[in-house]
């Protein structure tokens, strides 16, 4: 299981990389890892709005459908197209694989670095 | 809660990486590292390896067992042979499912009952009061046994390794077979859950689990959990109980006919007696067939059905999400996810499975009866409303050996029939015509066995005037049996009919021919419609009876539709009450040579059956059929029947080279006459009966069938060209046949020294007939014949009698009779065999040299050349202007 550092993370299992004023939001390996194979993505249009600690859209996998929680509050900047037809991205590279760019931040989760979050896995798993 | 149960192979899933979950209060693997969709697409490619020794396994022993299994079963127990399994549900009375099962027959002395994990005790339950009103016993044989599923293209090859080649079971789906896998004694199905064509379900001794397990992943087998079972019986529109059956998602009892393969599954016959949901069973089957004819009136008794469900928006379908047509609520899904495929390109037979994935939204619903094929539905998927449709199916597995994904929409490419100017295409036709004729005729190498090609003077006759003429006639007792004409203009058709008629007498050395009959197909139809006719010649009151037993060599041991059910005997076979399927019995076949008939097993069967007919014959054929062992023992034994030959391939080779088939004991010879015969496309129907035999009338009756009761027109062109093809054979027989046996028996041990792997016993030189049979691997029969063909040298592919169905053959089956004709010999044999050796083993491209051998041999043998035919010949072609 791997946890890069430069990453934080929700204990939903999503994972916050700020680039500037932008959150660019994405699932961890954990979480991918759970969900077995992710077969659909649902995600919200750009320019929604999202809030914080509430859904934005949920991942599919064979076996059942969880829903993705956002870890800010804002306005979706980007949302990754490419997942629309290839959902098992999510699978085989979860950190590369991002699922939205948030922008407009006004508000946050409490998030976990990298070790807090680690620790946080080992307990759950 | 209590403790989860494990199987026999529960360290060998935990060792492997698996999820373990708790599956109806089992611990099972859902998935391996793989994951879910890999399992899937490995089990659709290769083959997948599933633990379901977690199903309850029951023995039912004792000798009310059939009473008993009648009594809790909605099938027929009947209807099993020994070697055989079926599906059925345990009915409750409402006509509810408490559960469904598989019924296993692997020796006469008790029958094996195969249950859903979760329910076993609930069934136990509910069988065992039931059973202590029977003279039976119920045992939990579970924890002896283990069970493993087998599933997917190459389960074949691997548990052939297991077998050591031995034959592992019939290739029919539920056919049974206890085997030895490498000294291990085993118990084999060909049954499963994941809709694939080939599959296995495999029962050995707990001890033997782990050993079976490993070595099937050893041979190239994969674990699959729990989660790709469900998506790949999901794919295959299998009902799982507790989705499809059982409770349905509003919490009312679903009932058994809501599941379309309750019609298989439930009988009504008499031997059930009163068994249990009998009631409430029959009043859903009448609303059922209310409903397939689209009348919606018994939608009461059946409010909803399961139905295939396919999801055309983006995202994916869950159980319990409901069902709208038209903003009302129509039903709920019952099972649903994304399910993995592989696409294909290409098509028909030519489609090639590529290693290219995707992925679909599909599902089973339980939705309003009125919901018809193609219909458009929404979904609600978390409150947004997804558009959806019932689509006819998921996937099909009728074109072995793999199953095959139909996705919703797909049009397959159609040829451009349209015709914008016929003039020119009327031209384009005769060039296109023209082409076909040269290449066929004198480019090629023609080995199909059920073609020859005719001779010039054949061909002529067959072009001239008869073949736009009438010639009704019909014997009118009156006249003294005389042919009486209803046309005018027929006296010359009427001499060369009579003519015909006397050659063919002398040809089978018999009494009475009939040669109106256009193919042999019709001559076959004819006879078992007078069959038919003739048995209930003295009660016309009554609704004629069907034939019942009747026996012919199986479909997939080399016989012809023309004797099946499938083709010619569909509408003159009875249907057996007891077992409740067409009543006809097949040849057993000898196990060191499958291409034989058993003929001591046969004996055994025509005691046990008294079939009223007996067709002998075959399409793929290599020995002759005991007709005179059998005649022997029928008239030893004083058993009324009626010996038939179908001769259709092997007409030609009627005498001292082959069989004489009256001499022999049959009474009734069909056949056509452009196989190993001499003639254009027809049929013939010959018996040795004479007028005073009791049977003579049944002649009468033949031949009433085929005119007036099969043809009015019977194509007197061909019938002039028949005569001139039966001088022919009548004259050069002796040569022709020898020559052509002689020729099959030498190809045969040509293309076996070229390194090509030949059915038969080499000991007979492989055949006794025109035919030879090569192997050229499983499934491979379709791709090698399109190879050839593009090599000039034409074949058919061949399923041989252990392969599953056309689409799966791994032979090529070739005759002699049209190269023989055309002059070939063992030193023509010999080169063929080598071109069609280097062509199917490496590949080598050999179609011009093939052209090369063929064109020498262009001039047709065995038929009258002399200075004075060719000189008559000139000139008709002349005056005719052809």
């Amino acid at each position: 299981m791997n946890y890069p550092n430069e990453l934080s993370y929700s204990k939903s299992h999503e994972w916050v990389k700020m680039d500037g004023d932008t959150a660019i939001i994405g699932i961890s390996d954990f979480a991918q890892d759970a969900l077995g194979d992710v077969v659909f993505v649902n995600l919200p249009a750009e320019g929604d709005d999202v809030t914080a600690a509430e859904a934005f859209g949920d991942v599919e996998s064979v076996k059942a459908v969880s829903d993705l929680i956002c870890p800010v509050t804002g306005k979706v900047a980007a949302i990754n197209e490419e997942l629309l037809d290839s959902p098992e991205l999510l699978n085989s590279d979860p950190y590369g694989a991002w699922i939205i760019k948030v922008e407009g931040i006004t508000d946050k989760e409490e998030l976990l670095d990298a070790a807090a979050y680690e620790e946080f896995c080992a307990q759950e798993g | 809660m209590s403790e989860l149960k494990r199987t026999q192979l529960y360290d060998v899933h935990v060792a492997a990486g698996a999820d373990m979950v708790d599956f109806g209060g089992w611990e099972m693997p859902i998935q391996y590292p793989t994951g879910i969709v890999a399992e899937h697409l490995y089990t659709r490619h290769a083959c997948g390896l599933f633990d379901v020794s977690h199903m309850g396994r029951l023995l039912i022993e004792g000798p009310e067992r059939i009473a008993f299994l009648q009594h809790v079963l909605s099938s027929n127990v009947m209807a099993l042979d020994i070697k055989q399994a079926q599906y059925a549900i345990i009915p409750d009375e409402n006509g509810s499912a408490i559960d469904d099962a598989y019924l296993y027959k692997f020796n006469e002395d008790n029958f094996l009952l195969v249950v859903n994990a979760a329910n076993t005790e609930k069934d136990l339950a509910h069988l065992l009061p039931i059973a202590k009103d029977y003279d039976c016993t119920i045992t939990d044989i579970s924890k002896d046994y283990a069970a493993i599923a087998v599933q997917g293209p190459k389960s074949k090859e691997i548990m052939l390794t297991l077998t050591k080649g031995k034959a592992i079971t019939e290739p029919m789906k539920n056919a049974l077979n206890i085997v030895e896998l490498e000294g291990h004694k085993a118990w084999v199905a060909k049954t499963g859950y994941t809709g694939e064509p080939l599959g296995y379900e495999v029962y050995v001794k707990s001890c033997d689990a782990e050993w079976l397990w490993n070595r099937l992943v050893e041979l190239g087998g994969k674990p699959a959990g729990l989660g790709a079972r469900d998506t790949l019986r999901l794919e295959a529109g299998l009902p799982l109980y507790g989705h499809e059956m059982g409770k349905g998602p509003d919490g009312s009892d679903m009932p058994i006919f809501a599941v379309s393969l309750a019609k298989f599954a439930v009988s009504f016959s008499d031997q059930k007696g009163d068994f249990i949901g009998r009631a409430a069973l029959t009043r859903q089957s009448e609303a059922f067939k209310k409903i397939m004819n689209r009348d919606f009136s018994g939608m009461d008794v059946l409010p909803k059905r399961i139905m295939p469900i396919t999801l055309l928006d983006r995202g994916v379908m869950r159980a319990g999400m409901e069902i709208y047509r038209n903003g009302e609520l129509v039903g709920w899904v019952t099972s649903g996810t994304m399910v993995p495929y592989y696409r294909s390109e290409g098509e028909g037979l030519a489609t090639v499975i590529t290693d290219e994935t995707a992925k679909r939204s599909i599902g089973m619903c339980y939705i309003a009866s009125d919901v018809l094929e193609d219909d458009m539905v929404e979904i609600d998927v978390r409150g947004k409303r997804l558009k959806a449709v019932i689509p006819p199916y998921h996937m099909r597995v009728d074109a072995p050996p793999f199953a095959r994904p139909i996705i919703y929409g797909y049009e397959p490419a159609q040829m451009d029939v349209k015709v914008d100017d016929r003039a020119k295409k009327a031209v384009e036709l005769i060039f296109d015509a023209t082409h076909n004729h040269e290449w066929r005729q004198h480019q090629c190498i023609n080995l199909i066995p059920s073609e020859n090609s005719a001779s010039r003077a054949v061909q002529l006759l067959c072009a001239s005037d008869p073949s736009f003429r009438y010639a009704e006639h019909k014997k009118v007792k009156s006249f003294y049996d005389q042919e009486i004409f209803y046309y005018q203009g027929t006296k010359f058709i009427d001499r060369v009919e009579q003519l015909l008629v006397e050659q063919m007498k002398e040809y089978f050395n018999c009494t009475e021919v009939e040669t109106r009959v256009i193919s042999g197909q019709m001559s076959n139809m004819a006879t078992f419609s007078a069959l038919m006719d003739w048995k209930n010649r003295l009660d016309r009151k009554h609704t004629p009876q069907r034939l019942g037993y009747v026996m012919n060599n199986h479909i997939i041991k080399g016989g012809h539709l023309s004797a099946q059910p499938m083709g010619a005997l569909r509408d003159y076979i009875a249907i057996d009450p007891v077992t409740e399927r067409h009543a006809i019995v097949n040849f057993p076949v000898c196990e060191d040579n499958i291409y034989k008939i058993d003929v001591e097993e046969t004996k055994k069967l025509i005691d046990q059956y008294r079939p009223e007919l007996i067709i002998f014959g075959k399409s793929m054929v290599l020995h002759k059929e005991p007709v005179a062992a059998i005649r022997k023992f029928v008239d030893e034994q004083n058993i009324p029947t009626t010996i038939m030959y179908d001769m259709a391939h092997v007409l030609g080779l009627v005498g001292d080279y082959f069989q004489k088939p009256f001499e022999e004991g049959a009474e009734i010879v069909t056949g056509s006459t452009h196989k190993t015969f001499f003639g254009p496309q027809r049929g013939v129907i010959a018996t040795n009966w004479k007028k005073e035999d009791l049977k003579y009338g049944l002649w009468e009756t033949i031949q009433s069938r085929a005119f007036p009761g099969s043809v009015s027109n019977h194509h007197l062109g061909t019938q002039l060209g028949l005569l001139m093809a039966a001088y022919e054979m009548n004259t050069f027989k002796a040569q022709y046949q020898k020559a052509i046996i002689e020729n099959a028996k030498h190809f045969a041990k040509a293309l076996k020294k070229q390194g090509l792997d030949v059915a038969g016993d080499p000991e007979i030189g492989y055949t006794e007939t025109h035919q030879v049979i090569a192997s050229v691997g499983y499934g491979m029969g379709p791709e090698i014949a399109e190879r050839l063909e593009r090599n000039n040298i034409i074949v058919n592919y061949q399923a041989t009698p252990d392969e599953e169905g056309f689409t799966a053959s791994g032979a090529l089956r070739m005759g002699m009779s049209e190269m023989t004709r055309f002059g070939f010999g063992f030193e023509e044999f010999d080169k063929l065999a080598e071109l069609m050796a280097d062509c199917i083993l490496r590949g080598k491209e050999v179609g011009d040299e093939v052209t090369k051998l063929r064109s020498g041999y262009t001039k047709m043998h065995y038929c009258f050349d002399d200075e004075e035919m060719l000189n008559a010949l000139e000139s008709f072609s002349a005056k005719i202007g052809l």
